[in-house]
């Protein structure tokens, strides 16, 4: 009975051993990624089921560091669109905030993103997918390792805590074990992959390793979306009234 | 069932004309009863349907009145936590300007958070709008329609679609069409969906929200979220599932629809009076049969069940009709009850279906049956009264017993004393209508007796002109008041109905000129849309002050008003500048002291009140109204009460500071404009339209013609008065036709004597039209006295229930002069054919008759 | 006076029923004729023809020389009302008029003057004996004294053609007797041509001349 108590401590250990591991994994590629700021210019090609391609480009702007980050993104392409932008405010402790521009109207509008699986304007990625994500509302499992493009990686689930809302029950991700930049991560809903997300290009800029193209697969709709960036910068000189609705008005 | 067929069948086969009229009686009741509620219904059904389409997964809809609310209610509805998704909608009404494609719903939508509520089902070529609606609202001419008003108005996409907007006529761009299906149904078809920031500004809507539409968290029920709501937003708004903006709906509706029960039981109790005619007619006319039935042994249970068994048929095949010809009446009236509901209410609907009930079809068949057996009830009785022994012998009538008369005149003079004693005893309304009820009996017991006396004292004069076909037409007409009472009291109660009706409509005229006169006295308004009483654009205040920079302009009030919701039922509240009013407004005040009540009011510390409203609610002078606002409570001493003709079920001014402050709004519905003494209206209208015509939608209204716009709401309102004179003058044709054949019938053997001894066709013509004259006098005359107590119900009905307006009692004699000649001329059309057949009819079986 | 040639009616029903076929017959200016025969035999229906009450189907009519079957039905009412009374059975008073107003009905519809009218029917009443009984109603009225009037009433214009159809058949033998007593007498002082349809042998022998019909046809022709 001692035995089999002992045994049962010892994998508990042993688990919970991996689980700090996974942690302590996600939160040093978390660390890695640390920026006072970003900027980089965009082009996203929605490829959908029917093999129909739009094309539309953007100006990202980030400004402070994680978990309370502002972002600002201006559409450049197609016509359309041009002078279109967003400003997102992300809160540690809830949602982010989010307004976009519409020149033509020349007013602002809260987004009432409530329901954060929405799909970011027609692309393969949605809301929820472009957030943030904070490691602490994540349990992690170690599942094992496994290469990705070659390079060696770890293969840790992520399930969100009870406390978050998500569309997804739970996160396969693949963490490069040479540099922590993230390679590949697989959503699932139920069991059920939904999305698939590739890491490609990652080059190293400025100290930080840097995917220079996401390959976004929805597998329900069976349609992709690729991300690609371009003169993508870290810390650059940005000023917080910047981030602001006003700001958004003025340009 | 085998006596109906031998006995029954074979009678109505040989009174063909008697058995149609029966049944014509029925048909009528339920023509009108079926036809008005389709109508009504029909415009209903497209509003609810339009609800439940557009309400999509709604579970809950927050609202405060039809003034809207600011932006920021949004920001709390979506914070509750017993919240899942909530979006903010505006509706629009706006006219396509399309020939015959009337109105389009435009629903404001927030795209980016809307799909969670509502199905857009795009067809597959632009479904990318939906998943990516930047495209749709980076540029704000988008527009989404349905497949079907696309196909009816040739778009495709990309086409472009111009409507008005408050900068003048726009072009839109149609960047989606929806497949049909359950959105794409509502307001028939007609429905845009557009980016809600687009609307507003479109709109002159600021930044404000019609209406919040949401779903709750997967476990939370709806009291819960409702109670948690009202919580958060205090009384002036209204939490209700989507069905709950349909029974606000119906409650505006109610005065009309109270006057469409009264005109359906009104023709129903018509109908009732032709089947006891025909069938206390069939009754006299078959003692013989009777009487043989009963010598063969039939028994009165038996007579009686033949005779109301034979009215149940009756019954189901006039209902049967009746049910045909209403649905074809509710065609003809769909649009038209639209397009009234939308002149009073301000409310559009796109009814272009009729909506069938069955429920309503079913109780039409039930209502048929039942009231043709009720009315054959009496008739089947004395049917099995008869005596088989007296019915066999030749030649002998029946006649109304002048013992029967005698009670009958005895029981009248109880129910018109107890009918006067109910006016004493106060205000339950129970006691009153039923005070009304005991008149109209009690007049109807009289009939017979007033139309005897009546047909005795035209005898002489009828004499006097023609000798003998006069004398003939009276007598026939003393023989048998049973066979003329009958008719002459439902052309009594026709006429009371019109006179109280008309009396109504004639009493309301004077006071609502004298209210156009006093408060509605700019020399112009300027308004978003043709149509006052429409809210659906609005105007920003600033432009009260480029108005009065207009030469020749002399001084400009601003008004917004807007529905609210007042003890549960419709309000319309009037934000004014006070101050400016009363210097040019001078209203009738029924209560309050006129100098104090606008000053206190224009201090924003006293609220003024329409009559109506205080006459429906029990309101009086000094008590404290408590208006719940999106704000919260405001509560207002009423400082006076005036007679105010904006709404039907009351309207209530306070300042424009006032309703900036609570409702924090401060769009204009309508500018109220006056000129300088020397300016000349043409030239300032067109001043003012060259000022804004690139910049805004507006119309310039002169005086004229908005008193001419009301006075014809006013008589389309008062329309279904005509609609209740043709039912009188087809009563008066379906009653006489069917007395004078029965008349020509019974008297078919007198008639051959006059033609055997010497009588001339023409002869036999003029006393069948003078009879039918006579019954027509006879019976315009006993309505217009009846009319006279009628109208003075009607008043008070419309006082203590309908609207709460105090009418000066004023007996309508032009419609009075106007009506009598109608029906007069009615009973001698209706004449002509008996007339006819009397003289065609064989002179030889005439003399053998019986 | 009277002058039928050759007169058939047949009735279209169901069947077709010849009620007279091919029936000749003359009555001379101030004849007094009886017309008996079983029922059905077509008395009643050769009186109507003769009346103009109906036409016949083919022959001529003849009423003091004129030719009825060309007549429109005014014309028709107009012959009746100057030249024929009638008598019937059941007497066909108008129940609401008194004895005066039915007497006076013919008149009126020739439209007379009040007040001469009034005076012929008062003098119409006093000759067939009924002049204390003015103002009454036929209700209040026996039987023979009904049909009094209604023999008054036939006579409003002393017509030329006096025809009664059963005049005694609804009454007992008594009146009957008195009735006929009447006629008779009416006969002698106005000269009238006069033809009863009967069954009553007694009736029929008080005539000058019987005429006897069978299945539509006539089969004697009596002459006292």
């Amino acid at each position: 009975m001692n035995r089999l108590s002992l045994s049962l401590c010892a994998a508990a250990a042993i688990s919970s051993l991996s689980a700090q591991d996974a942690r302590q994994i996600a939160e040093e590629a978390q660390r890695r990624t640390r920026a006072s700021s970003q900027r980089y210019e965009g082009t996203l090609t929605v490829t959908n089921k029917a093999g129909k391609t739009a094309e539309k480009r953007w100006q990202y702007e980030r400004f402070g560091s994680h978990g309370s980050s502002k972002t600002v993104l201006r559409f450049t392409a197609p016509a359309e669109v041009k002078g279109v932008a967003l400003l997102v405010v992300n809160h540690a402790d809830r949602a982010s905030d989010q307004w976009m521009w519409t020149p033509a109207l020349q007013r602002e509008r809260r987004i009432a993103l409530q329901d954060r699986s929405t799909r970011f304007f027609g692309t393969d990625f949605s809301f929820e997918d472009l957030e943030e994500r904070d490691v602490d509302q994540y349990d992690y499992k170690m599942l094992g390792e496994e290469a990705i493009d070659g390079a060696p990686c770890w293969r840790i689930e992520w399930r969100p805590k009870q406390t978050k809302r998500s569309q997804y029950t739970h996160a396969v991700v693949w963490i490069r074990k040479d540099n922590y930049a993230l390679a590949k991560v697989e959503s699932f809903t139920k069991d059920q992959l939904a999305r698939r997300l590739h890491f490609r290009d990652i080059r190293n800029v400025q100290g930080i390793w840097t995917a220079h193209l996401l390959d976004m697969e929805d597998l329900r709709r069976a349609s992709r979306t690729i991300l690609k960036f371009e003169t993508l910068q870290y810390n650059l000189p940005l000023k917080d009234e910047n981030f602001t609705l006003q700001a958004l008005r003025r340009e | 069932m085998i006596l109906l067929r031998l006995i029954s069948w074979q009678y109505a086969r040989k009174h063909v004309l008697r058995s149609l009229l029966t049944v014509a009686g029925i048909a009528l009741g339920v023509a009108v009863f079926v036809g008005m509620h389709t109508a009504n219904q029909s415009v209903l059904y497209a509003f609810h349907s339009t609800v439940d389409r557009i309400a999509g997964k709604t579970q809950l809809q927050v609202w405060s009145g039809e003034a809207g609310f600011d932006e920021e209610v949004l920001e709390r509805v979506q914070a509750a936590t017993e919240v899942k998704v909530a979006v903010p909608v505006i509706e629009a009404v706006v006219s396509t300007g399309r020939a015959g494609q009337g109105n389009l719903l435009i629903l404001g939508v927030d795209m980016t958070g809307d799909r969670s509520l509502r199905d857009y089902d795009l067809e597959s070529a632009d479904a990318e709008i939906i998943e990516d609606p930047l495209v749709f609202l980076a540029q704000p001419d988008s527009l989404i329609v349905t497949r079907d008003f696309a196909l009816r108005n040739g778009l495709a996409l990309n086409s472009r679609l111009s409507l008005s907007t408050m900068e003048g006529e726009k072009q839109f761009t149609v960047r989606g069409i929806m497949r049909s299906g359950g959105l794409t149904r509502a307001f028939g078809g007609n429905l845009a969906i557009m980016d809600i920031y687009a609307v507003q500004k479109i709109f002159g809507r600021g930044r404000h929200f019609d209406r919040i539409d949401l779903t709750l968290g997967d476990d939370v029920p709806l009291e819960r979220g409702q109670a948690a709501l009202r919580r958060v937003l205090g009384p002036g708004f209204q939490v209700e599932p989507p069905s709950g903006r349909v029974a606000q709906f119906d409650s505006i509706l109610r005065v009309y629809s109270i006057s469409l029960n009264i005109s359906s039981a009104f023709a129903l109790f018509i109908g009732m009076f032709i089947i006891y005619n025909s069938f206390a007619i069939a009754v006299t006319q078959r003692r013989t049969e009777i009487g043989i039935l009963r010598a063969l042994g039939a028994t009165r249970g038996q007579i009686r069940r033949l005779f109301l068994g034979e009215s149940a048929a009756a019954g189901l095949l006039g209902a049967a009709l009746g049910v045909g010809f209403g649905i074809l009446l509710a065609r003809g009236a769909v649009g038209q009850v639209g397009g009234m509901l939308e002149g009073i209410y301000g409310l559009t609907q796109r009814a272009n279906e009729i909506a069938l009930n069955p429920r309503l079809i079913s109780l039409a068949f039930l209502i048929g049956i039942v009231t043709s057996m009720l009315s054959a009830w009496i008739p089947a009785h004395s049917a099995a009264r008869v005596d088989p022994v007296q019915a066999v012998q030749k030649g002998k009538y029946q006649v109304l017993s002048a013992g029967e008369n005698r009670l009958r005149r005895r029981i009248a003079a109880v129910l018109a004393i107890l009918a006067a004693a109910s006016l004493a005893m106060g205000r339950s309304m129970i006691v009153f209508y039923g005070g009304y009820l005991l008149t109209i009996v009690a007049a109807l017991l009289l009939t017979p007796t007033l139309a005897l006396w009546l047909a005795r004292t035209i005898r002489p004069a009828l004499r006097g002109f023609f000798p003998v076909e006069g004398a003939l037409a009276a007598d026939s007409l003393i023989q048998a008041p049973r066979r003329t009472s009958a008719t002459v009291a439902a052309l009594m109660l026709s006429l009371a109905m019109v006179i109280g009706l008309g009396g109504v409509t004639r009493a309301s005229y004077r006071p609502l000129i004298d209210w156009m006169t006093s408060s509605l006295n700019p020399d112009m308004f300027v308004t978003p849309s043709e149509n006052l009483s429409d809210r659906t654009y609005r105007f920003p205040l600033a432009m009260r002050g480029e108005l009065e920079r207009i030469p020749g302009i002399d001084h400009v009030q601003s008004v917004r008003t807007a529905r609210m919701i007042y003890r549960g039922g419709p309000v319309l509240v009037i934000g004014i500048e006070v101050d400016r009013v009363s210097r040019r407004v001078h209203s009738r005040v029924i209560a309050g002291d006129p100098e104090r009540m606008f000053a206190v009011t224009a201090a924003g510390a006293g609220v003024i009140i329409s009559e109506n409203l205080a006459e429906l609610n029990r309101l009086s002078l000094g008590e404290t109204l408590e208006l719940a606002t999106p704000e919260g409570l405001l509560r207002l001493p009423i400082a006076g009460i005036t007679r105010d003709f904006s709404d039907q079920q009351g309207s209530l001014m306070i300042d424009r500071s006032v309703f900036q402050r609570w409702w924090r709004d401060d769009a204009v519905n309508i500018f109220r404009v006056y000129l300088r003494r020397d300016a000349v209206a043409g030239e300032v209208k067109e001043r003012i339209l060259e000022r804004f015509r690139h910049e805004r939608r507006l119309f310039v209204l002169l005086n004229q013609e908005v008193r001419q716009y009301i006075l014809r709401l006013t008589n389309q309102w008062f329309g279904m008065t005509y609609v209740q004179i043709a039912v009188a003058v087809l009563v008066a044709v379906l009653g006489i036709v069917n007395t004078l054949t029965v008349s020509i019938t019974d008297r078919r053997r007198e008639l051959g004597v006059i033609q055997a001894v010497g009588g001339l066709r023409k002869q036999i013509r003029y006393t069948i039209w003078m009879e039918a004259v006579a019954i027509g006098a006879i019976g315009s005359l006993l309505g217009l006295a009846l009319g006279a107590i009628s109208l003075y119900y009607t008043l008070e009905m419309t006082r203590r229930d309908f609207s709460g307006m105090r009418f000066d009692y004023e007996y309508p004699l032009p419609i009075a002069a106007a009506i009598v000649p109608i029906i007069l001329a009615a009973a001698f059309l209706s004449a002509l054919w008996p007339a006819e057949s009397a003289i065609r009819s064989s002179l030889v079986e005439a003399l053998e008759y019986e | 006076m009277i002058q039928l040639t050759q007169v058939t009616k047949q009735f279209d029903g169901k069947r077709r029923v010849t009620a007279l076929e091919e029936v000749s017959l003359g009555v001379d200016r101030g004849e007094m004729a009886a017309i008996v025969g079983p029922s059905g035999s077509g008395k009643s229906t050769l009186l109507n023809l003769i009346g103009g009450l109906d036409r016949p189907s083919s022959g001529e009519v003849r009423i003091d020389g004129s030719l009825l079957s060309g007549l429109s039905d005014d014309g028709l009412t107009r012959v009746r009302r100057d030249k024929i009374g009638f008598i019937f059975q059941f007497f066909n008073l108008l129940p609401t008029l008194t004895c005066v107003e039915n007497v006076s009905l013919p008149l009126h519809l020739r439209g007379w003057a009040r007040q001469k009218t009034e005076e012929r029917s008062r003098e119409l009443l006093e000759l067939v004996g009924l002049g204390h009984r003015l103002e009454h109603l036929p209700e209040e009225l026996s039987g023979g004294e009904r049909q009094r009037v209604a023999i008054a009433r036939a006579l409003a214009v002393y017509p030329p053609i006096l025809l009664a159809d059963e005049p005694t058949g609804n009454l007992d033998t008594h009146t009957g007797q008195e009735i006929l007593k009447l006629v008779h007498d009416l006969h002698d002082r106005l000269g009238a041509t006069i033809l009863i349809v009967t069954h009553d042998a007694g009736v029929a022998q008080s005539c000058q001349r019987t005429v006897t019909l069978r299945d539509g046809r006539i089969v004697e022709d009596h002459r006292r």
